[in-house]
This record gives C-alpha cells, structure tokens and sequence, in this order.
C-alpha cells in the first residue's frame, strides 16, 4: 500500500478547483462539454481533494478528458481505461477513480475488459461518453451505432446489431448502471455524484450528440426521448428486472439510476485475503530463503 | 571408479513420477552439501504422457545440465523415443530398466551405438509386493540408483518423508518401502558390472531453486507490491508465487483476464506509485508490445519478465529459445526507450529481479527480463551465503525520486534534467497533480504535435539510457585478457559458454568468453575493449536468424577481428561439448 497522507481539511472545493488550464479541443455543439462540467460539479459537490482523484482515459474524443481536469490525470492507450484504473485502486484505495472515455473505447477495443470489471466490482465510476460514432479519426462506425446508419466505414448502411451499453451492463452484473443525457449537466452531476458514492464499480453511459458527424438531429432526437426515472415516484432501482425493462423501453430513454445493490468491492475482498493470508503467520523476506535449503 | 560429477536420466509416463523423484534426488544432495542441477521434460499432454529429467550431481559447482548422460533410468521405452531428441550418452550408459516394460536387452531402442551396461529390475514388482502399490515405482527406482552409484540415501529417505510430509502415515511408509526394496533388490540380486561410483564430501547445505522462484522472489525483495499477469507456460510459477507471496506482505497479485489487461494492471498501479511488474512469456509479450510503449513515453516504472519459449507463434511452449532478443530491444512502435537484461542462472535471476526494480524505479522506465524456459524451470544448487550478499553488487533496492516542496510549487512533471530523470509524483501527493501520457506531450505533460517538443523529449527518454549505461555495465568475463578466440552469448547460455571455456582453458587453449548482463543500453565500451586482443568471436545463441549476432554488427566495433556466427535453433539449450566443439574448430 502507498504511503499517502490523506489530507484532513477544511478547504471547500469549487468547480474552478478542478478547471485545468488547458482549452478542450472538442468542437462546438460536442456534448463532452456538459459531461465535463458535470464531472467537475460533482467533484464539488463531494468536496474532493484534488489530490486524492485520478482521471484514467483511453483514446477517443472523450478521452481527452483527464487533461481538462485539475486531478492525477492518465490518458493511456486505447481500449485500457478499465484495466490500468483497476491497478492504480487496488494500489491505493484510497483514491477516487474515475474512468472516462467513449463507446469505441469501452465497447469495441476495450470490450474485453468490461465483464471482468464488472465482475471484480472495482470501486471506480466509469463515464462512457457514447456518440455512436468514431469522432476523433473522423466519422467512423461505433459498436453502438444502429443498423442501417451510415458512415464513413458502412457506406450501405450498417448491417450489424449494435451494443447496447445499459442493457449490456445490467445483463453482466454490474452493480451500479445508470443513464444520463449530456445536455443535462444539472442532472448529470447528480448521477454522477451517485456513481462516485456508490461502493463498487459504478457506469454511467453518458448520450453525447457529436454534432460534426452525426447533425443536429442527434441532440434533439435524445433530448426529445430523454424521460427520468427520479420523476416517477414508483422506482427503485433494486429490481434487476424492472430495470431491464426500461433500459429496453420502446417510449424513450430511461434517464437516471437504473439499477445499484451494494456487493463487496475488489478492495475490501482483496484486503480480506490479505488477512486471512497473514493470520497464517509471515515471515522475515530474508527467511523465505529457508524453504529452499533441503 | 571414483565420480565427483554424474549425469543421471529417468524416463518414464506421467504416472511413473519421473519428476518427483528427480526433485527427491537432487533436493538429497544439496541437503548433504552436493551441487545440483535439473531439468524437466514433459510431452504435450496435460496428464499422463511422458515426462523425463536429467539430473546432474556434483561435489563442485556445475554450470550446467551436463551433456552425456551417464546413468539412465528407464520404466518405458516407448516414452524415452518422445526425448531421444534431447539425450545424449556416455560410451557406455549405464541402463537400469522395469522388466514391466518387455523389452529384451537385445532389443533397447536407445537412439545411439553407444555401449549399454543393462541392469533389469522387476521395478514394478517390487513396488507392488514391498510398497503395496505400484505408485511407489519412482522410489523404487531410486533406491535402484542410490544403492548402485552411491547416491545420497540418507538424504533421499529424508526427501520423501519431506515431499509425503502432509500426507497419511501409511502413505510415507508406502514410499519409503519402496525406496528400501530398490536397496535391498540391488544387495541381494545385482552383481555391480559397470564402475561408477558417485563420491562425495558432505558440506553446507545448498539452496536449491528454480530461475522462476528465485526471480519471484528477488522482486519481492526489491520492494514489488503489486503483480499483475496471466497463466501462460513456461512464465506460470512466477504468478502462482506471487499468488502465494504478495498477499502475505501487504501487496496485490491479481490474475488478470489477457496480457493486454496484465501490463495495464502493473503501469496503473505503477502510477499509483506502486512497485509493479508482470510476467509471461513470447505470445503474451507481443499483447503487451503497445503498453510497453506507453510505459515508456509516460515515464512510468514497470517491470515485464519474459521467460522465452519456441517460437513463433504458439511454438513449442515448453521447450527453450533465445529468439524474443529483438523483441525485447526494438519491439513496439516508435523509438521507445527501454532497458533490457538478461539473468545468467538461478542465483543471478533474484539479483537481476532486485536490479530490474533498480534500474526501473530509479530510471522511470520500462525494463524488459529475458529469461528462458532453460533457466526459469530448471532447479539449481548454489551456497546459502550466495543470494543476499549478491555477487556482483546487484542487490541495491531503491525508491522513486519524488518532487520536493519546493518543486511543487510549480511542479513540472517531465522536467528535463541531465541524465533524463525527473522528481515523480503519484496520486495523494497535494500538489504533484499532472496527467501521464500516451500522446506525446511536453515537460508539464500537456499534449503536443510540435515536432520540435517530440524532439526534446525523445532525446530527454533516451537520456536516461545513456545514464544506465554509465552506471552499470555488468559482464562476465572467463578465461585470459589476452586470448585471441572469444564467445559471446548471453542469458542462460553462460552456464554451457562459462564451462566450455574453462575447459578449453586446462587444456591449454587460449580462449575467453563475455557474458553482457544488460543488452540495452548494451555496455560497447567493455565489449570493444573485449574486442581488442581477438583474432576470431564466435557469437553463440539460440536462434535460428541470429538475433544477437546482427544486434552486435550494429554496436560494436570488430577492427580486424574475424565475427563467426554459431547461431541454432531452440528446442534444447547448449551442451557444453556443442560450445567445446566450435570453439575447438578455431585451433585447428
């Protein structure tokens, strides 16, 4: 474990706290923007030393993020989010960690990785900021993106079924999935908020309109079947079943916490092996030279 | 006659435990002192099929497995054919064989015209009538051996009580009475016809080690906390110690789901400011080949062990090779910087451990191990007094250079200094934020595309090789200054190349050999002063292509000496004859 003097202070963080000095290069209209913003009232909200956050980004529009933050920063290669932000919290619990990077990333080179995450239950929120496009190497097909879409790789129109992350999620077990729109920062730092408290591996799949290469339309089309769950007084997201049902709903999108149950972490377990490994007594690094003499 | 030195083979199926009881022979000499030396060869199957050994026994310090085998020990003929390959034998061998087994002394298919001297032994018999199972064949085997070569009784009854430790009372007798048939069988019925006869000198224990435990636990040494990797043959004993060890010293061994997952684990936790590293073999390092380079572009200590197997491809995953060195050195896009280094033996491979942590902490960078399945799966006696104090200086543990107060006030992550390194903060320092990158990115590690940025930060990477390389060169050296013929090799091919050498020494040739430890930043300055007096090098290695042989044409400078390539295939590490016989071919 990493010697870390966790500060006990008095400081009240602000947004501003967390504003790196660097201009996002994301273009107009982009919905990262509001995920950024969100990001940073929610670090606020939770009053979160600087110091104490890590932003782990693969590649990918969206994974520009961690250099727009004021925290630890790692924006790595592409498709590794999940695993190189497993290592840095089982080497230091106590950081916040957070996963931010986009559809592609998450979904299609990293996919491997997520099942396994999820399964581990690695306290970490992971943002997936999903377009349903390849914006940075400049309009590309997603794994999110629909049958019949065409881009600049499915110049016929799509012919493959796409990944869909929520319902995906809640079908491997991940114990905290929810569903924010970008062009709801208000709300989305709320979810978001949520998704840092929540003990365990926590996903959020953030709809962000790319407007370069999807139009206009895609923010209206979300922002026009956006419906949220806090508003309907009858849910709870305990039920596994009921939140497959509205991450399948025909009338929209769901918005919001869809499903959290509190399991374990892969920290707290691993400390738990720890002790049971130690009760067994340990001794000196020099003396395990000893079980090698015959 | 009297032998200090024997080579003893055992053959059989996976049900016949040749291994364990190669394991119970040599862990009896090095409780009596003997240096030992073995290797273990298994068919493909999971279960069952054949298995062989070699163990080698010596009253000094072997380098090597030994090249003829004196001794054979055989339950089954059909399962020696799957070996012949890798056994070689005196003139004559000495054979002692199961009569199970039906086949006539006449009729041995040994691959070779050598003289046989045949002992035949109702082995299976014996275990039955006297053990009550023929489980204990092994031990009867051995009690074979020991009575008729003077092998260490006392220490081998000792053994298996030890191996059978956990298991039922009846169990340990059971073995020990089989061990004790062999004994009796060969006092009673067995008029001795061959001469050998084992002789020794009963001294210190030894520390009896596998390359794969040692290097485990040389990293646990140097302060690893955190391991990350997937099964993978030969590299699996590393992540199953870890598996055992990590835990028991507050750190973290996790099995990760691929390679690409493993090397990402171990740069995160690195991040973090732990001691990281993970291990696999060819295959596994090809995934890690991208992560390597983000290693090294974010500056991000990380230790990769590659224990080297056939290859390309899927090859042949228990058998040895030298062939992943260009790998190691170039591979990955981009100009990444990157140490490599190479452990010579068992001992050498928990010092290279606490060195590849040294240089990886201390350097900011990744460093690569090229260890082999000859080295990472043999076992190897070596003096207790050996491994702490550290033959050649390795064993120094270090911790990263952390910015200071005063640096945080503006702190500048990828500050370029003079020999490349710059203060590294971690998560939980206040203050040390900054964002480690894959993209390239200038000294306060925010993104760039100016070339002239990627320029001035390339050469701030390569920098710190340069700074390695000025503090540490290790070589091994044998054999005269002067001699005019001279081996190169590297890794595990010392113990052949070292033995060879000073062989060719006593009779009077003048021949001397270099063994480099670190391969990048390769120590050129050593190596052309090494240069200076030959006539001829033979460059010796294991891979077909000559991996090393076109890696030292590029490095070093040769004058007027002649550079002969004795580059072969993996599958079998050097004989020490093999190296005898080419450097012999230079005198004539």
């Amino acid at each position: 474990m990493s010697q870390i003097d966790v500060s006990e202070t008095n400081i009240e963080y602000t947004v501003k706290e967390y504003k790196s000095d660097t201009k996002p290069i994301w273009c107009p209209g982009c919905g990262d923007y509001g995920v950024l913003s969100a990001l940073y009232q929610a670090f606020a909200d939770l009053n979160l030393p600087p110091e104490d956050v890590a932003v782990i980004s693969g590649i990918g529009c969206s994974s520009r993020l961690p250099g727009y933050v004021n925290t630890y920063g790692f924006n790595a290669v592409h498709g590794r989010i999940l695993p190189i932000a497993t290592g840095v919290k089982m080497a230091n619990p106590e950081i916040t960690v957070i996963g931010t990077g986009g559809d592609g990333d998450g979904f299609s080179i990293g996919m491997g990785h997520v099942p396994h995450a999820v399964r581990r239950n690695v306290d970490m929120t992971y943002v997936v900021m999903d377009n349903e496009i390849y914006g940075l190497t400049k309009g590309q097909l997603s794994p999110t993106a629909h049958v019949g879409d065409v881009t600049k790789t499915s110049a016929y129109g799509s012919i493959e079924r796409p990944v869909e992350p929520v319902k995906f999620m809640l079908n491997i077990g991940a114990s905290f999935v929810a569903r924010v729109n970008a062009g709801n920062p208000k709300h989305m730092a709320k979810v978001i908020t949520a998704g840092i408290q929540h003990p365990g591996f926590a996903f959020i799949n953030a709809v962000s309109p790319c407007r370069t290469f999807r139009g206009i339309d895609q923010k209206k089309v979300v922002n026009a079947q956006s419906y949220y769950l806090e508003e309907e007084t009858d849910y709870e997201p305990n039920d596994i079943t009921k939140a497959l049902q509205e991450a399948s709903s025909q009338e929209g999108l769901a918005m919001g916490v869809l499903y959290r149950e509190e399991r374990p972490t892969y920290d707290k377990l691993y400390q738990d092996l720890r002790n049971r490994a130690v009760a067994k007594g340990v001794p000196e690094i020099r003396e395990i030279l000893d079980r090698y003499i015959p | 006659m009297e032998h200090k030195d024997v080579v003893i083979a055992m053959a059989g199926s996976g049900g016949d435990g040749v291994v364990s009881a190669g394991e119970i022979l040599v862990g009896a000499g090095a409780s009596e002192g003997i240096h030992g030396f073995m290797l273990k060869s298994f068919g493909p199957q999971i279960r069952g099929g054949e298995s062989s050994c070699r163990v080698r026994l010596s009253e000094q310090q072997v380098y090597s497995h030994g090249d003829r085998i004196q001794i054979f020990g055989v339950f089954s003929w059909d399962d020696y054919r799957q070996f012949r390959g890798e056994m070689e034998f005196t003139d004559p061998v000495v054979i002692v064989m199961d009569t199970a087994d039906k086949t006539n002394e006449d009729e041995i298919p040994l691959d070779s015209d050598v003289e046989r001297i045949v002992y035949s032994v109702p082995i299976t018999d014996l275990a039955k009538e006297e053990a009550g199972t023929t489980q204990a064949k092994n031990m009867v085997m051995l009690g074979v051996l020991s009575e008729l070569f003077g092998l260490p009784g006392e220490g081998i009854r000792q053994g298996i009580r030890k191996k059978f430790r956990k298991k039922k009372q009846e169990v340990i007798e059971s073995n020990i009475a089989g061990f004790e048939a062999g004994v009796n069988y060969v006092r009673t019925e067995v008029k001795k016809v061959d001469d050998i006869q084992f002789t020794f000198t009963e001294a210190e224990p030894k520390v009896l080690m596998e390359g794969n435990e040692a290097f485990a636990y040389g990293a646990l040494y140097a302060g690893c906390r955190f391991f990350a990797g997937y099964p993978i043959t030969p590299a699996s004993e590393i992540l199953e110690w870890m598996s055992r060890e990590l835990p028991r010293y507050e750190g973290t061994m996790i099995q990760a789901e691929d390679e690409l997952a493993a090397i990402g684990m171990a740069i995160g936790a690195s991040f973090a400011g732990e001691k990281a590293m993970t291990a696999t073999s060819g295959p596994g390092i090809s995934l890690m080949s991208e992560q390597l380079g983000l290693a090294s572009m974010a500056e991000l200590p990380v230790v990769i062990v590659n224990v080297q197997r056939t290859g390309p491809s899927t090859g042949i995953p228990t058998k040895t090779e030298q062939a992943d060195l260009m790998q190691a050195l170039y591979g990955t896009h981009g100009d990444a910087n990157r140490v490599v280094i190479a452990p010579a033996d068992v001992e050498d491979c928990f010092g290279v451990g606490v060195q590849a942590f040294y240089i990886a902490e201390k350097y900011q960078v990744p460093v690569i191990v090229l260890s082999d399945q000859y080295l990472g799966q043999r076992k190897e006696t070596f003096d207790q007094s050996a491994l702490l104090n550290g033959g050649n200086g390795a064993i120094k543990q270090v911790e990263r250079l952390t910015p200071s107060g005063e640096e945080l006030e503006d702190y500048t992550r990828f500050r370029i200094t003079d020999n490349g390194v710059s203060p590294m903060s971690f998560p939980g320092i206040k203050d040390g934020m900054y964002q480690a990158a894959g993209i390239e990115h200038g000294e306060k590690g925010l993104p760039t595309s100016d070339k002239n940025v990627h320029e001035k930060m390339t050469a701030k990477r390569f920098q710190k090789n340069k700074a390695v390389a000025e503090e540490l060169n290790f070589i091994r050296f044998y054999g005269p200054e002067d001699a005019e013929v001279g081996v190169l090799g590297w890794g595990s091919s010392k113990g052949a190349i070292k033995e060879a050498v000073l062989r060719l020494n006593e009779e009077g040739y003048s021949v001397k050999a270099a063994v480099p430890q670190i391969l990048m930043p390769l120590p050129t300055k050593q190596l052309n002063q090494y240069v200076e007096s030959l006539h001829s090098l033979i460059v010796a290695e294991i891979s077909y292509s000559g991996q090393f042989y076109r890696y030292l044409k590029g490095e070093l400078q040769f004058g007027d000496c002649e550079i002969k390539q004795y580059a072969r295939v993996g599958g079998a590490a050097f004989n020490v004859e093999e190296i005898y016989n080419v450097v012999e071919q230079e005198f004539k």
